[in-house]
């Protein structure tokens, strides 16, 4: 459940985050007693700030790497890039066990054929098999493969799996 | 085909062990929200994996107990007991993200502005001038009485007394318009 709690309308001041979560997770310190609304303003605004700068650069990390998805070695190494970030996020970030993982599996696309050849068409391995009638007559097909041709990301989340936002700010 | 999906899911870290913590969802902000600035961020034809999602929205949570922190240590050696904005400033200089002092100065300038407007439209009086730098302060909220639904949290900056639970007709309880600017500070 999203709790979009957006007060002022102004495109300019209008917050990204529920003012309520954001003065939760200020509170998780005993020490912070009162915090006027201008300061949880400014915390919503600069996390929104800083969720922006761990985005980009976790991006470019990803474009280096030519990935399309970020994944957590990316983060990873946006957060060291930035010492300030570092000292307080690198210890909180997943081992490097975990976010070391392989990139992709290494399969080799030998597969005989991409596409249904074209009637007439003569199969490339066809050399190396037996000469049957059966095979000569007709090219084999080989269906449930094709559907896989597409070179799926490390990653296959969607983003489609964020359905229950029902607002959509401009 | 190893089709296998990335899900590290469960393996959170045990962070720091604090006292009366609330439920572990409170304790980040809503991942639609990080996701959705992420998105903005990022190159259209990016996409984002489900741990990246999490860590970032532990990432972004830990930010907000960095700064926190700083700013709550900035008042108790100053026998002050409200954060106000000033102190986050500070503390964002402090720990080295002082290239968001300026932009947030330019937010905090339409804040105030937005809440003088607010100021008129509800109590029908003038509005003192922005560069006034009086803070009202509320209270931190109650563990027992988390809140269902819409929380409204108003507090005012022109010099009110205290904490203003009702504010008249500038507060909106019923249902959340996405965004049009010239509705801001005008109840309907």
């Amino acid at each position: 459940m999203v709790m979009a709690d957006e007060e002022e309308n102004g495109v300019s001041i209008q917050l990204e985050f529920p003012k309520g979560r954001v003065k939760k997770i200020m509170a998780l310190d005993k020490d912070v007693k009162r915090v006027s609304s201008e300061a949880l303003f400014l915390v919503s605004r600069s996390t929104e700030l800083f969720l922006q700068f761990l985005a980009e650069k976790s991006a470019q990390v990803a474009i280096e790497k030519k990935r399309k998805t970020v994944n957590l070695e990316h983060i990873r190494v946006a957060v060291k890039r930035h010492q300030p970030t570092r000292d307080f996020l690198l210890d909180e970030l997943p081992p490097p066990s975990q976010a070391a993982k392989p990139d992709k599996p290494t399969q080799p696309a030998g597969r005989p054929k991409l596409d249904p050849a074209p009637r007439g068409t003569r199969c490339i391995d066809q050399f190396f098999r037996k000469p049957e009638p059966e095979n000569t007559a007709q090219a084999p097909g080989q269906p449930p493969e094709n559907p896989a041709q597409a070179q799926s990301p490390e990653n296959p989340d969607q983003d489609q799996a964020q359905s229950p936002v029902p607002v959509d700010e401009s | 085909m190893a089709d296998s999906d990335n899900d590290s899911g469960g393996a959170h870290n045990a962070g720091k062990g604090s006292e009366m913590s609330p439920r572990e969802q409170d304790r980040f902000l809503p991942i639609a929200n990080v996701s959705r600035i992420m998105k903005k961020a990022l190159p259209a034809n990016a996409k984002i994996s489900k741990d990246a999602k999490e860590t970032v929205q532990e990432c972004v949570s830990e930010f907000i107990s960095f700064i926190t922190g700083e700013a709550s240590d900035k008042c108790q050696r100053e026998k002050r007991k409200t954060i106000n904005g000033d102190d986050l400033l500070w503390a964002m200089t402090t720990l080295g993200f002082e290239d968001y002092v300026e932009p947030l100065k330019g937010y905090l300038q339409r804040f105030r502005e937005m809440e003088g407007e607010k100021t008129v439209a509800a109590r029908d009086k003038d509005a003192p001038p922005p560069t006034n730098a009086t803070n009202s302060a509320y209270e931190s909220p109650s563990y027992a009485a988390a809140p269902g639904g819409i929380m409204m949290h108003q507090g005012h900056v022109y010099g009110s007394a205290g904490f203003h639970q009702v504010a008249g007709g500038a507060i909106k309880g019923g249902p959340v318009y996405p965004g049009p600017g010239s509705n801001a500070g005008r109840p309907r």
